[in-house]
Order: structure tokens, then C-alpha cells, then sequence
């Protein structure tokens, strides 16, 4: 290794200070991440109003389910804590799926991968007894986190080994999830008592996520997987963007021809990415059930799965993007309820813009073509910077 | 037809692509229109087929202006483009592919194949192209499946024919034939441009010569008054000295030797056939040949990217026959790959993450499972200003590079670190010739060191002008060595080699126990 | 862009405005619905149907949330009550524990579950649930007075109490006749003593309801009450294509002739869940302050339960089969009869 490559400090010479002025990009990063969704936002709602009037819902109708849809998700302690719970699985499958994205997977598993972390989570709630809090609830999810990672990790060992597409082996692996959930829910190790249809024992106080918020009003629902969640976009931010592993997705999902000149084993990288994501996705699960419902129910997930891919879209695969869609997409989910009861308007109305905007943000072209001057190129050293 | 472009400007943001461009292409005359990549003939030539619009200037046909809003216009209006990656369909006939898109029809629908096939024959003769009309795409060679491009538009009464880079593909004897036919079409009236970067054979087709550089032409006239060494000046901007002028080679150990290589591909065919071939420090060893001979696997097998089938490779002294891709890199072989944007780099990466794209793991870089990006940096810079990759920062994305200085942020990869063998596959494809110049001297400068380099072209005259010897490769075979010490090999003979005829190999190329001959 | 954000941010504050000023009813009923929906043809419908009766009888705001996953009944029961809801009502078993959960936590709110009882009672939740058995015993009596082969049938989609009902009531009013007229009519498919019947398993399978209505028939019965949901209308389907004189289908929950309209012609009447009726009637309780949490008892006394007109078969069913009906409903009422046989 070249010696003088490793010098710094008062030997470098201005050539090389030159060279290392970061940040030129940053600012159409910016964009990407921040501007365009916005846009791609404001669209969907224009396009939402425009369908809510072709169906003759009055104007002020309309303007209402908007302030609604505000006041449901940010407007009082309550929408904000149900935006944040909202938002909390959908931020941990929805960086899962990033990161399998970033090495060229598309993980459409992250449904399945929910159901049966969630699943083991909560049949290790209440199997295991005795334990304290401290114990009893870590282990519940990282049992949720293993089995998600397991299970995931079937659809990166059949794609490394026989070249089976995991589009195709999630989707197979999602309906067999929901079976085997349907199934096991009827055990008697695991059915509630005295009931027929599927439905589990109750989560152990000892393996429920504390809510934060209880100190303020009960209904408060936030729970403490908000600090499991910040710390998982920490830690995938890192391992994308510091460790070898991720660089190693990286280069395995921008370039598999570089991949392979650069030695990378790309079996092994795919069993690891979906390893990962599904760890991810199952944590989700777990958390759900150990903080939000307190048993495991047929179709628990209710979508999150598959709303996660979205997520994971529109944050452009980036942790921090996809911190802040999860966030988009929970404060949709809390402000179409409000949008429902104040203003009548159908929850499906919801389901529809939150399409819109994908749709919006995956043709960023489009959005730049309405938008032109948020995305006109300004020479370097304008007035904005990163 | 004449066509004259008359102060072509056009602008993509910040870059001045073209900038007033005054060309005129005349009937029965070829125009060479030479100029780096990058200089604006891409833009120019899409200008002229209806891809683009000019921001200013206008396009005279027969002295009347032409307005072309899409290609279908430029078709309309007699002027054909061959580009210079085919767009055939495989598994259709020579007639097919001709017809593709304007078939002839009668009645409501039905498809007059006799007709298009009478037509396509009379042009085939009219030109002496010697096309087999019914032979399936698929089973021609490259150099028939070429004319096969030309004979689409000229289907399309094309009076003005439009070549990219028509060359890069075929064999010195094809090339010569590939002239016959443009010179058969010269003398029938068409206006011809024919693009290229080679500067002979712009001195040997071209009637006229345009120079391109930066967006502008820099100079236009009668080939005949240009020596290589002025167009290449014109084209570079500087005097560029054209053969790098390598000292006698002082060759030492061996350092690598493949033994009885083959190499089986999953279906069983042959890719690879009982390889024998040394490369000792101090040399530089050419491998010639037409694309798809073998180069290719050649390079995996040397690198670790595909196991051989059978046979030995040593390097310095060790067995490598088993070792992996990583083994191989740390115990010093470089390898530029033959195409930068399939495996080389990753455009959406910076600058500095490209340069340790295969080395982030090395604890040179790293702490722990973390990659010390600071040191990364630092290297990336030091290596851009050591192998004059000009970027305004190693932050930047690597895919808004040139193709020249992309390539130069491969080669300083490469070299930057401690090797012994530089496997150089292609090492300096669709690059400037600036740059083309700069790479070749680094590779002469690392042979000089005392390291074995292996260099793999389809372009003979950089195989020419850089190696000690010279293997030629002919359907996964050695078919020849040369010896090229002092530029003795026999141009002539090595494209021979390099089209499969048979031929004894030189004497003096046998000289480290090489038993490739004849194929 | 600047001038937007100004133009934007003066339209929200005129429309909040607007909003707080409009439509401040004295009282507001609102529903939870369970996954199924506002239009499920089903128990959500007919209870949203009740808040829109008391809507137009009482002059009160009604809104509904719809559950899209069983996710949504905890924080839809929590919107609900941030948006100052004088009562909430939310419907089926499957929402039990959500309301429970939601009830405990805000005692102040007022809260009722139709087709669901706690026990023990929850102070602020009104139970709501019905003697279906009472009506199911005034169409087993109907049934055996109809039926000319002396067999009839019932099965359900799983074997829990809220399907037994039906089941148990249907085999005591039919022996009611037996005992009164003298007669032999058997029921197939359900003994109330062993807890034992037919039961498809699904509430989903319409194939199922042929099937078994098919292997009823087969086995003599000219009269089946399928207590499956839709799976009945694929019982009605095959009724419909043997003719009405060979199989006659007693349909359940609400009156079948109006929702499966096409196939009117084969039921011989419905037994009615009136869950539209208790609803009103706990609005009404929490409008005049009368609210107590426990459970309301719909039954034939107070409307919560009964049996539909008999439509097609109006002319057939005998006037004195009609009142003789009429004579046990009132038994049942006044208690003279027993419904648990």
C-alpha cells in the first residue's frame, strides 16, 4: 500500500485538499430525499381531492378531510403518538426491505417474515414464565428477530443454490406464513382458552413493551419500540454506509459484474441480505405483538409487509428516507381515521393516495416535469447549500 | 445528395456538446470525421439522424433546409445510421432483418417476402457485399452481420450513410474487405461519414477529414496533407507521441505460467483449449485476437473468476490453480477488466468508494468490521492525483466522469498498490486517445519495475505497440506466438492467426517453452 | 413557492374555522365496525342501520370508522373517543377485547357491543345479545308444521354458542309440535343434548352450504336451516333448483328474502337478529341517561328478536299453523313456554 496515500495533516498539498471537499452531491441527495416526496405528496392530494369531487364529495367536504387528515396525524399528543405507532413496523420492515433493495433483492417476503416473527414472539411470551422484564423481553424479541431471520434467509438459500427468484419464493413463503399462522393459532399450547376461533394466549406483562406515554393518558399507545426503531435505522444507516458487509450489498446490488470481479461470494451475500432484512421484519412482528396487540390474531400484520415496500420505495432505500416515509405513512394511517370520522370520507380514500404517491415518487421524472423549478439545476454555488 | 450542417450548436446543461459546427457531406465522397469520445460526434451524428434537435444552426439538404422533428425524418430524407452495436434479431434471416419494420406487404397484411428478397439480392450484387440473404443472423460472423446493418439502410434508400466506429469489431483482413464495400458505395454516389478514432484508417479511406475536439471542429481538409501525428495534435489539443517508445524489455523470473489450461463452460463446450502460456516480470505479453476467441475466460481463469477445468496456473513460484479471487488479489495480480461499466466500477459510487471497490475489506482500510472511510478518501486522492484522474472531488458520483478518466480511476486501482502481474483486459476501450496514451505509458512504466503485464486487445495495434511477444488466440486455442521485441511481428501474419487461418508460428516466440502453434 | 405556502396556510385556517363552526349536535353515536365493513350485508350494516334509525327518529349525529385489519378496533375505538363520542358501538366477539381493553381505560365513555356479553358485566359497556333461540323455536315449530316428508334439517359454520342458538331453539320448537300435535317430525344435523351436529367449518364455503343441504335432503328433509352466513345462500342455490316443493330454507340473522332477493321464492321465512333495534334502544338509553352498563337482552318481547313475514309462502302456510305461531310467540313472551324445551 502506497505509504504517502496514508499521509495527511500539514504534508497535504491543495491538489488533494481540493479533492476532498465532500458534500458536491449533497444537495441533489437533498432533493431526492426530501423535495421529491414532498411534490409527489402534494400531488396525490390534488389528485385525491379530484377523485373525492368526481365521486360528489362537497368542496368543503373535501377541505375538511384535509384538515382532518392534519389533525389526525399531528394535530393533538394523541394523533402524533398514533402516527409514531403507526409508523414504528413500518420503519423496521420498511429498512429491511432497503437494505435487500441496496443488494439487489426485492424482498417481497416482508409480510411472511412479520407473520412468523410475530408469531414466535408471542408464543414465546407466554410459554416462557418466570422471567423478569428485563429478560423476558429481549428474548421475546430476538426470538422474533431470529425466526424472521430464518425464515428469510430460505428465499436467499434457494436463490443462491438453485437460482430461484425470491419474488417468486417471498410470495410463496408470505401465503405459507399465513397458513401455518392460521394453523398454529388453533394449538392448544398456544389458542386462548376457551375459544374456538384462532386466536392466541395474551402477551405476559413481562414481554409487553412499556408505553411511554402512559403517564399522560392511557389511551396513549406508544410504545417503547420507538427506541428500537431509531436505533435500527442507526444501525442499518452504519452498516450500509461504514462496514465492509454493506459495501459489499452495495457493490452486489449496483453492480453483480463488480461484485464478482471484486471477489464477493455472492451466495453468501444474498443469504446475509435476506438474513437481515427478514431479522428486521421479524423484529417488526414481535414488536406489534409484544407492543401494540398484545396477542397474535389472524392477519396481525395487516399489510404492514406490503406497505413496507412502499416505504422502503419512496425512501429511496436510504435509512434516513425511509425513516421519514415510515413517518409519512403512519401519519397517513392515523390521519385517514380522523379524515373517516370527522369528514365521512372512505378510509379506501387513504389506500389511494398512499398509491398515488409511490406512483408519484417512482416516476420522478414526472414530478420533475410538473414541478420543473424545485428541480432546476442551479450552477454550483448558489444560493442553497446542502 | 449534399447535405451541409450550418452552425450546429447544442447544449446539455453546463456542457457545450457542439458549438457552431459547419460540415458539409457530400455524394461520392467519404468524410472521416475523427475525434475522442466525448468531442461532440455522438451529438452531432443524432443531430443529424433526428434523435436530437440543434439549439441553433440548420441542416441543408440539396441547399433547402431540412427540419427533422425524429429519426423517421432523417430516414425520410436519405440518411442512414449504422450504429456500432447491431440491432439484428438473431433468429430472423439476412432478409428479415432487412425488412424489419418497412416489410413490404399486398393485400391487407400479407407479408411480400419474395419481393423484399429480390430487392435485398439486388442490392447485395450492386454492391458486391456477398451476403447470404437466407442464412439466419445467428450463424454469420460479425463482419457479414455488419453488412447486413449497411444493407438495411440502404433497403431504406439511404443516399447518405452514417458508420460509428465501424471497425472496432472486425479483423485487419475484414477491415480491408469492410473498405472495398465503402469504397464500392463512394463510387455508386453515396455520401458516407465514416466516424472513427483510428487515425490510419482515416488516412486510408477518408476523401476529407473533419476534426472534433471539445465541441468544435479544429480542423477539415484533404487527409492526404495530414501526417497520424498532426490529426492526432488536432484531435488531442497537445502533440501526443504515438508509440510510447519502450526501452528493450529486461525480462526476469517467470511469474505467470498457465500449463494444459482448459476450461469447460456449463454446457460443456469448449471455451478454453490446453493453454500454454508464460508471462515473466519485465514483459509485457499481448494476447490477439477477434473478439469471442477466448480472451474473456482466458482472463477469468487467470484472476479466479471461473475455475479451469483442468490444468495448472502458477504464479511466482505458486500454485494458484485453486485459489480464489481474493487470494489472487492480495498476492499481487491486477486485473482491469475488459469492460469498466459490466464489472470495472459502480457508477452510482464515488470516486473513492470505486477505488477500494475490491480492497474495502483490506486492513489497510479498515478497523474492524468498519471501513475507515477517512483513509479511503485520503488514498483516493492521492491515487487521482497520481494517475491524473481528473475529477473536481473523489465525492463525486464515478459515472459523471469521461469514459478516459474512468478508465484512468481503474488503471490507478490497479496500480496503485503492490503487484507483480497487471492482467489489462481492454485496457483502454471506448477511452480518448489522451488517455489512451497516458494508460499505455503507466503499463510500460509498471513493466519497467520488473512486473509481468498481460495485456488482452481486440485493437492489434495496441497489442503491436505494447508487448514483447504476442499470443494470438483463435476459438479458445493459442493458433500463434510472435516475437515482438523491437516490433518485429509480421502485422500481416497475426491477422491471419487472428481469422483462423492456419499458419506456423515465428521463430524466437518459443523462447520461454511455449508449444502453442497452429491451430 | 413563498406566495403558495401564504395562500395555502390562509385556506387551512378559513377551513379550520369553518370546521369548528359547522354541525355541533347535541349528541354523537358512533360505530367501530369489525373487518367486514360498513355494506357486509351483515351484522355491521344492520347495526349502522340503527344508529341511522335513531339518526332520524332522535336527531343526532351517527359517524362509523371502518376496520380494515383487527389492527385498527384499538386505535379506531381510541379515535372515536377523541372525537367526543357520546356512545360507542362497536360489533361482534372479535372485537371483545378491544372494547374491554378501551371500556377499562376510559370508564367515563359510554360504550355498547352488539352480539357480545362480558362476564362480569364491565360498568360502561351494554352487552347486546339475543334469544335467538326464542324465534329459532317459533321456526322449528313453523318448520314441523310444514314439512310433508317429516324430516328436517339444520347445520352451522362452527359450534359456538352464538350459532347453537339457532340450532337449539329450531329442535325444541319443532319438538313443541311433535308434543302439542302429535306428530313425529325429526331434526337432523343438531342434538342440543350432546352438543353434536353438522357444521361446515367456514362461514365462507358456498359449495359447502349445497353440499350439506344436498346430503340433508338425501336423507328426507324438505326443510333446512343453514346457520352459516352466506354459506346459505349456496343451500338457497340448491333449493332454488329443486323446486320450493321439495326443499323450503329457513333463513337466518336478517330477513333472506331481501338480501338474497333473487332466490326469495325459496325461504320459508328468516329468523331475525334485530340488532338494528338494540342499537336504537341503547342509544336511546344513552340519550335519557337510563344507561347501565350489563347486558340488553334482545328477544322476542322486545323486538330484539323474531321471525320475517313468509313472503312467497304466505298463501301456503295454513292460517291455523299462522296462529297457532302466533299463540307460542306469545307463550314464549309471557314465559308459559320455554325455549330450552
Amino acid at each position: 500500500m502506497s505509504g504517502e496515500a496514508r499521509s495527511s495533516g500539514p504534508a497535504m498539498s491543495p491538489d488533494m485538499k481540493a479533492l476532498l471537499v465532500p458534500a458536491i452531491d449533497s444537495r441533489s441527495s437533498w432533493r431526492e430525499l426530501f423535495i421529491l416526496p414532498l411534490a409527489a405528496m402534494f400531488l396525490a392530494m390534488l389528485i385525491g381531492a379530484l377523485i373525492m369531487m368526481a365521486t360528489s364529495v362537497a368542496p368543503e367536504t373535501i377541505l375538511q378531510s384535509f384538515i382532518a387528515m392534519a389533525h389526525g396525524s399531528v394535530g393533538s399528543i394523541h394523533a402524533i403518538s398514533e402516527t409514531l405507532t403507526a409508523a414504528i413496523p413500518l420503519v423496521l420492515a420498511g429498512l429491511g426491505i432497503g437494505l435487500a433493495f441496496r443488494a439487489g433483492l426485492f424482498n417481497i417476503g416482508a409480510e411472511g417474515q412479520m407473520v412468523v416473527g410475530g408469531l414466535a414472539a408471542a408464543i414465546a411470551s407466554f410459554l416462557v414464565t418466570g422471567l423478569s422484564i428485563w429478560l423476558h423481553l429481549p428474548l421475546v424479541l430476538l426470538v422474533g428477530l431470529a425466526i424472521g431471520a430464518v425464515y428469510a434467509a430460505i428465499a436467499g438459500l434457494l436463490k443462491a443454490a438453485t437460482g430461484a427468484h425470491e419474488v417468486i419464493s417471498t410470495i410463496m413463503l408470505n401465503l405459507i406464513s399465513i397458513r401455518l399462522l392460521d394453523y398454529m393459532l388453533r394449538q392448544p399450547f398456544i389458542q386462548k382458552e376457551g375459544r374456538s376461533d384462532p386466536i392466541s394466549k395474551a402477551v405476559l406483562e413481562t414481554a409487553e413493551l412499556p408505553r411511554i406515554l402512559e403517564f399522560l393518558d392511557g389511551n396513549l399507545r406508544l410504545h417503547a419500540g420507538l427506541f428500537i426503531m431509531l436505533a435500527a435505522v442507526a444501525v442499518i444507516y452504519w452498516l450500509l454506509f461504514r462496514s465492509k458487509l454493506g459495501f459489499a450489498f452495495r457493490i452486489s446490488g449496483e453492480n453483480p459484474g463488480a461484485a464478482r470481479y471484486a471477489g464477493i461470494r455472492a451466495g453468501l451475500t444474498i443469504v446475509m441480505a435476506m438474513a437481515i432484512a427478514g431479522a428486521l421484519a421479524g423484529l417488526a412482528g414481535a414488536i406489534q405483538v409484544s407492543g401494540v396487540l398484545g396477542r397474535a390474531t389472524p392477519g396481525f400484520t395487516a399489510g404492514i409487509g406490503f406497505d413496507a415496500i412502499a416505504v422502503a420505495l419512496l425512501g429511496r432505500s436510504h435509512p434516513v428516507g425511509i425513516l421519514l416515509a415510515g413517518l409519512l405513512f403512519g401519519a397517513l394511517e392515523a390521519g385517514g381515521r380522523q379524515m373517516q370520522v370527522d369528514a365521512g370520507v372512505s378510509i379506501d380514500m387513504i389506500g389511494i393516495m398512499q398509491a398515488l404517491i409511490i406512483i408519484f415518487v417512482a416516476a420522478p421524472l414526472l414530478v420533475r416535469r410538473i414541478f420543473p423549478p424545485l428541480f432546476r439545476e442551479r450552477p454550483r454555488g448558489g444560493e442553497e447549500n446542502g | 445528395m449534399d447535405i451541409e450542417l450550418r452552425g450546429i450548436s447544442k447544449r446539455f446543461g453546463p456542457v457545450q456538446a457542439n458549438q457552431d459546427i459547419n460540415l458539409e457531406i457530400r455524394a461520392g465522397e467519404v468524410l472521416g470525421l475523427l475525434g475522442e469520445n466525448g468531442a461532440g460526434k455522438s451529438t452531432l451524428m443524432n443531430i443529424l439522424s433526428g434523435l436530437y434537435s440543434a439549439d441553433t444552426g440548420e441542416i441543408l439538404i440539396d441547399g433547402s433546409p431540412a427540419i427533422f422533428t425524429g429519426p423517421g425524418d432523417s430516414i425520410a430524407n436519405g440518411i442512414g445510421m449504422v450504429h456500432q452495436h447491431f440491432m439484428l434479431v438473431p433468429v430472423f434471416s439476412v432478409v428479415e432483418n432487412v425488412i424489419l419494420g418497412v416489410e413490404p406487404t399486398s393485400g391487407v397484411d400479407y407479408l411480400d417476402l419474395e419481393a423484399a428478397r429480390a430487392q435485398v439480392q439486388e442490392i447485395n450484387t450492386r454492391y458486391g457485399m456477398e451476403v447470404p440473404t437466407d442464412a439466419l443472423i445467428e450463424d454469420l460472423p460479425v463482419g457479414i452481420q455488419q453488412r447486413v446493418e449497411i444493407l438495411k439502410v440502404l433497403f431504406r434508400s439511404a443516399d447518405v450513410l452514417i458508420l460509428d466506429e465501424p471497425t472496432a469489431v472486425l479483423t485487419p483482413q475484414e477491415v480491408e474487405e469492410f473498405f472495398t464495400i465503402v469504397r464500392a458505395l463512394r463510387d455508386a454516389g453515396k455520401g458516407i461519414v465514416f466516424i472513427t478514432h483510428k487515425l490510419h484508417e482515416i488516412l486510408e479511406i477518408a476523401d476529407r477529414v473533419s476534426v472534433l475536439r471539445q465541441g468544435q471542429i479544429v480542423g477539415q481538409g484533404d487527409p492526404a496533407s495530414f501526417s497520424e501525428a498532426d490529426l492526432a495534435e488536432m484531435m488531442v489539443g497537445r502533440p501526443v507521441s504515438f508509440s510510447v517508445g519502450r526501452a528493450e524489455s529486461t525480462s526476469g523470473d517467470t511469474v505467470l505460467e498457465l500449463a494444459g489450461v482448459s476450461l469447460f463452460d456449463a454446457a460443456q463446450d469448449a471455451r478454453l483449449v490446453d493453454i500454454n502460456l508464460s508471462v515473466h516480470g519485465g514483459e509485457v505479453v499481448g494476447i490477439a485476437g477477434v473478439q469471442g476467441n477466448g480472451q474473456t475466460e482466458l482472463v477469468e481463469a487467470i484472476t479466479g473468476l471461473s475455475a479451469v477445468t483442468t490444468g495448472e496456473i502458477g504464479f511466482a513460484g505458486q500454485d494458484i490453480t485453486r485459489a480464489s479471487v481474493r487470494q489472487r488479489h492480495r498476492m499481487g495480480v491486477a486485473h482491469i477488466p475488459e469492460d469498466r461499466h459490466k464489472s470495472g466500477m459502480v457508477g452510482n459510487f464515488t470516486v473513492a468508494e470505486n477505488m477500494v471497490l475490491n480492497s474495502y475489506y483490506d486492513e489497510s482500510v479498515t478497523s474492524g468490521v468498519q471501513i475507515d472511510w477517512r483513509r479511503v478518501h485520503a488514498r483516493a486522492a492521492a491515487a487521482c492525483l497520481s494517475y491524473d484522474v481528473r475529477t473536481p472531488s473523489v465525492f463525486l458520483g464515478a459515472g459523471s466522469l469521461s469514459g478516459g478518466n474512468q478508465q484512468k480511476m481503474v488503471v490507478a486501482r490497479e496500480l496503485e498498490r503492490d503487484v507483480r502481474l497487471i492482467v489489462a483486459s481492454q485496457p483502454t476501450r471506448g477511452v480518448d486517445v489522451g488517455s489512451i496514451e497516458y494508460i499505455h505509458r503507466q503499463l510500460i512504466a509498471c513493466r519497467d519495475r520488473g512486473n509481468a503485464v498481460l495485456i488482452i486487445s481486440s485493437e492489434l495495434d495496441e497489442i503491436l505497440d505494447l508487448s514483447d511477444r504476442i499470443y494470438v488466440m483463435f476459438e479458445g486455442r493459442i493458433a500463434a506466438t510472435f516475437d515482438n521485441r523491437g516490433g518485429g511481428a509480421d502485422r500481416n501474419a497475426i491477422g491471419l492467426a487472428m481469422a483462423g487461418v492456419s499458419q506456423g508460428t515465428n521463430p524466437g516466440a518459443g523462447r520461454s517453452g511455449n508449444r502453442g502453434s497452429a491451430a | 413557492m413563498f406566495m403558495k405556502k401564504a395562500a395555502l396556510t390562509t385556506g387551512i385556517a378559513a377551513a379550520f374555522m369553518l370546521a369548528s363552526a359547522g354541525g355541533a349536535s347535541a349528541f354523537t353515536a358512533c360505530q367501530v365496525t369489525d373487518v367486514g365493513g360498513i355494506d357486509d350485508a351483515g351484522f355491521n350494516q344492520t347495526a349502522w342501520k340503527g344508529v341511522q334509525d335513531a339518526m332520524s327518529s332522535y336527531g343526532i349525529d351517527g359517524r362509523y370508522l371502518e376496520s380494515q385489519s383487527e389492527t385498527d378496533y384499538e386505535p379506531n375505538l381510541n379515535s372515536l373517543i377523541e372525537s367526543k363520542c357520546d356512545v360507542i358501538i362497536s360489533v361482534g366477539f372479535l372485537m371483545g377485547d378491544a372494547t374491554k381493553t378501551s371500556a377499562e381505560a376510559n370508564a367515563g365513555q359510554k360504550y355498547s357491543i352488539v352480539d357480545f356479553a362480558y362476564d362480569p358485566t364491565i360498568p360502561n359497556v351494554i352487552g347486546q345479545v339475543y334469544a335467538t333461540n326464542e324465534a329459532g323455536f317459533l321456526a322449528g315449530y313453523l318448520s314441523a308444521g310444514m314439512s310433508k316428508s317429516g324430516v328436517v334439517g339444520t347445520f352451522g359454520g362452527i359450534n359456538i354458542p352464538p350459532v347453537t342458538a339457532f340450532m337449539d331453539g329450531y329442535y325444541y320448537g319443532v319438538a313443541y309440535h311433535n308434543s302439542q300435535k302429535g306428530t313425529n317430525v325429526q331434526v337432523l344435523g343438531w342434538n342440543p343434548a350432546s352438543k353434536e351436529g353438522l357444521f361446515t367449518g367456514n362461514f365462507e364455503s358456498l359449495d359447502d352450504g349445497r353440499a350439506f343441504a344436498q346430503n340433508l335432503y338425501d336423507e328426507g328433509a324438505d326443510i333446512v336451516m343453514p346457520v352459516a352466513g352466506p354459506v346459505g345462500l349456496g343451500s338457497a342455490a340448491l333449493a332454488d333448483e329443486l323446486g320450493s316443493d321439495a326443499l323450503m330454507i329457513v333463513g337466518v340473522d336478517a330477513d333472506q328474502t331481501q338480501t338474497d332477493p333473487d332466490r326469495a321464492h325459496v325461504y320459508l321465512t328468516s329468523v331475525l337478529k334485530r340488532m338494528d333495534s338494540t342499537v336504537m334502544q341503547v342509544i336511546k338509553q344513552a340519550m335519557d341517561g337510563s344507561f347501565s352498563g350489563g347486558i340488553l337482552l334482545g328477544n322476542l318481547q322486545n323486538d330484539g328478536v323474531g321471525l320475517a313475514p313468509y313472503h312467497h309462502f304466505d298463501d301456503k302456510v295454513p292460517a291455523a299453523l299462522k296462529a297457532e305461531v302466533e299463540e307460542v310467540r306469545a307463550g314464549l313472551i309471557s314465559g308459559a313456554i320455554k325455549a330450552g324445551g
